[in-house]
């Protein structure tokens, strides 16, 4: 049985009352938001007061697929979770691979939106049509791996896919994530908090529907010629499937913006023992992987030593759980990554955590009775870096419950906040924006907080894709930022991986979409979605209270000069760039968006 | 004395991670072509296709990329420290 790709329906479920309901999806919005998280905001945006409290009965929480998740289209295996986050208060979209994405699609359904909160644990179980919702109190305090071994079992049907929360996202630790597959993280935003706090412990999705797709043989001709790109191109053929996302250890610690102990320094002396040649000589390594309908491959199956065996670390966890805790123990850093998606945790989120507690422990800014005799949170010390994993799933200690909610609060709870790496209270990821302004001006206006992919600046700027761009030049670089951030609403918002674009650009995802959607969109009009997806969110913000002005960077950054490394004494130069930025989006000088500007993107 | 770093897929590839080069006041064209001579497993079609970088390709001379200095005739002197990179990307 198929169905075409935009005549998919939306699933409602509302666990107070119990309730699942079924309902169509108006054409128009996939031209104007595509699917993902586009559509999904657009939904979230329509049905809840921005200002509600994120961890309240009256925030909704939406599984949202791309327009192409589940069809052949490359890497079109994406589904994004959409809800108001618990950690910033803004929208949240955090996005996720693996095979979850696509069995959901299949189900026929392109959304789930979840309402109300529970009494008792339960988990989401769709088989097709057949949807039910279960109790799951005999799941609650299981890790990730053992509640989708338990629930596929019981389930009955093979091929059956489970995204889930872990203990964090039980405790309602800001910093929860998602899992599904057990390796794959909706990770960022604290979207696991939100999950917790509606008693949701799982979905479990099984299909037997295919999309169909209307321009099949053009179709087919386009996902060919793309196939052939990313497997043609040293970064999506060569790089990532050879050495994964850890291929940028060493590229941006030479290049002097690895953030090091907690962003004091950008060069990491231990690199050499943590990078992903390392991960590779050591044979760690065992395979690469591929999520659903990838060509790339950069998934890390990795089994150490000590006989335990995951996923990863992919850079960004390798990161923030080794340099940014100043740790050089690639053991004890992929032990901590691995705790980190059993127990549903934001592998960047925990890391920086970690990293600022160990700031604010050696400036003793904590007091030891805090630790309640546990590991002292000292730099370089990967035994506390496990430990505090651990300690923030379980809020274990009086300081670990304090970390549970992020650097933000960690930083707030005990005097200096302003040490905290975090832009709207998000922590920061692997780049110091201090040697990459660009990028750093992405940081600050990304409309989830602190995230590098909003709009990926280290591809121009340090990576020289599509082209080499200075990282320290200003000119040009708002223009830059705006582009990459439309491009990139897109991409998500189409089911696509973002790492698809370092061989894919505009005009190879505008033919995918107009060859599914029938329409003869430009590669401008394209662009034009993602410019009104960013729009729409900065309208969810903006009326939530996150103004303007917490469009920056934290102190640091700005005013503390790069220690060390081949870009020492640059800083962040935001306050110059900015206001041509603010111009480009057509927002007043402030920061807020003109009303033009909502007319001519249809946001009125 | 000028030390040259492999990194990434070259260093899976020429299974060493440095030489050095007794060679002062050069263009980095000349100490590719050199550490190409020193290196057994041919390695600079990863970096340089018709004399030209390879998109994506990373060369730094302490850290800086050749991109803002002179590209491939962007001077190497004594001591300094060159770091190769094929394209490559994540995030």
């Amino acid at each position: 049985m198929s169905y075409t790709v935009t005549d998919a329906r939306l699933l409602r479920i509302n666990l107070t009352k119990k309730t699942i309901k079924v309902e169509k999806i108006e054409q128009e919005l996939f031209r104007k938001f595509l699917g993902g998280r586009g559509l999904g905001s657009k939904y979230l945006i329509d049905e809840i007061d921005p200002k509600i409290d994120a961890l309240s009965e009256a925030n909704k929480l939406i599984f949202a697929n791309g327009l192409l998740t589940g069809t052949f289209a490359p890497t079109g295996g994406r589904y994004m979770v959409v809800t108001k986050s618990p950690l910033t208060g803004t929208i949240a979209s955090s996005n996720s691979g693996g095979f979850f994405g696509a069995e959901f699609r299949n189900t026929g359904f392109m959304m789930i939106i979840i309402e109300g909160k529970s009494a008792e644990p339960v988990y989401i179980s769709i088989n097709d049509e057949d949807v039910k919702i279960v109790d799951a109190k005999a799941l609650w305090g299981l890790s990730t791996h053992e509640t989708t071994d338990k629930l596929v079992e019981a389930f009955g049907v093979e091929g059956a896919k489970v995204a889930c929360i872990g203990p964090a996202g039980e405790n309602l630790s800001k910093i929860a994530a998602i899992m599904n597959d057990k390796h794959r993280a909706a990770g960022r935003s604290g979207v696991g908090a939100v999950m917790g706090s509606k008693n949701l412990k799982a979905i479990i999705v099984k299909g037997s529907r295919r999309v169909d797709i209307e321009q099949l043989e053009k179709f087919k001709e386009i996902v060919k010629v793309q196939n052939g790109m990313l497997k043609a191109h040293p970064v999506t053929g060569e790089g990532l499937p050879a050495l994964g996302t850890k291929v940028l250890d060493n590229i941006i610690n030479s290049n002097g913006l690895y953030p090091t102990r907690n962003f004091q320094s950008a060069i990491f002396s231990g690199v050499a023992e943590v990078c992903g040649e390392a991960l590779v000589n050591k044979k760690y390594l065992q395979n690469n992987t591929a999520c659903y309908g990838c060509v790339i491959a950069c998934g890390r199956e990795v089994a150490l030593p000590n006989g335990l065996k995951g996923e990863g670390p992919e850079y960004e966890s390798g990161w923030s759980l080794g340099a940014d805790c100043g740790a050089n123990d690639l053991i004890a850093i992929t032990e901590a990554n691995f705790l980190c998606n059993e127990l549903g945790l934001d592998t960047i989120s925990a890391g920086a955590t970690i990293a600022l507690a160990m700031e604010l422990y050696e400036k003793g800014f904590i007091p030891k009775e805090d630790l309640e005799d546990m590991v002292e949170p000292r730099f370089g010390n990967s035994e506390a870096v496990v430990y505090y994993v651990k300690g923030m799933a379980y809020r274990e200690t009086k300081l670990a419950a304090k970390m549970a909610d992020g650097a933000y609060r960690l930083g707030k709870a005990y005097g200096h906040p302003e040490l905290a790496m975090v832009v709207k209270k998000q922590e920061l990821p692997a780049y110091d924006p201090r040697g990459v302004q660009g990028h750093g001006l992405q940081y600050a206006t990304s409309n989830r907080g602190g995230c590098h992919v909003r709009g990926y600046m280290i591809s121009p700027e340090i990576l020289g894709v599509p082209e080499k761009l200075d990282p320290q030049a200003l000119e040009g670089k708002p223009a830059w930022v705006k582009i990459f951030q439309d491009l990139t609403a897109v991409i998500d918002s189409a089911g696509l991986c973002l790492f698809s674009s370092f061989a894919l650009g505009g005009d190879e995802y505008r033919d995918l979409i107009n060859a599914v959607l029938n329409t003869e969109l430009t590669t401008e009009e394209t662009l034009k979605i993602g410019d009104r997806i960013w729009n729409l969110e900065r309208q969810f913000n903006l009326a939530a209270g996150i103004l303007p002005d917490q469009d920056t960077l934290p102190d640091r950054l700005l005013h503390e000069p790069l220690p060390d490394g081949p870009q020492k004494g640059c800083y962040s130069q935001l306050q110059k760039i900015l206001p041509e930025y603010y111009q480009l989006r057509g927002w007043d000088e402030k920061g807020y968006i003109k009303t033009s500007t909502l007319k001519d993107l249809g946001l009125v | 004395m000028i030390t040259i770093k492999f990194y990434s897929l070259l260093r899976l590839l020429v299974k060493i991670e440095q030489v050095e080069l007794e060679l002062a006041d050069v263009p980095i064209s000349t100490v590719l072509e050199e550490a190409a001579k020193k290196v057994k497993t041919p390695f600079l079609h990863k970096l340089v296709q018709d004399g030209k970088l390879i998109t994506g390709t990373i060369i730094l001379i302490n850290g800086r990329n050749i991109h803002h200095l002179d590209k491939l005739n962007s001077r190497v002197q004594d001591g300094d420290e060159i770091a190769l990179f094929p394209p490559g990307g994540g995030g």
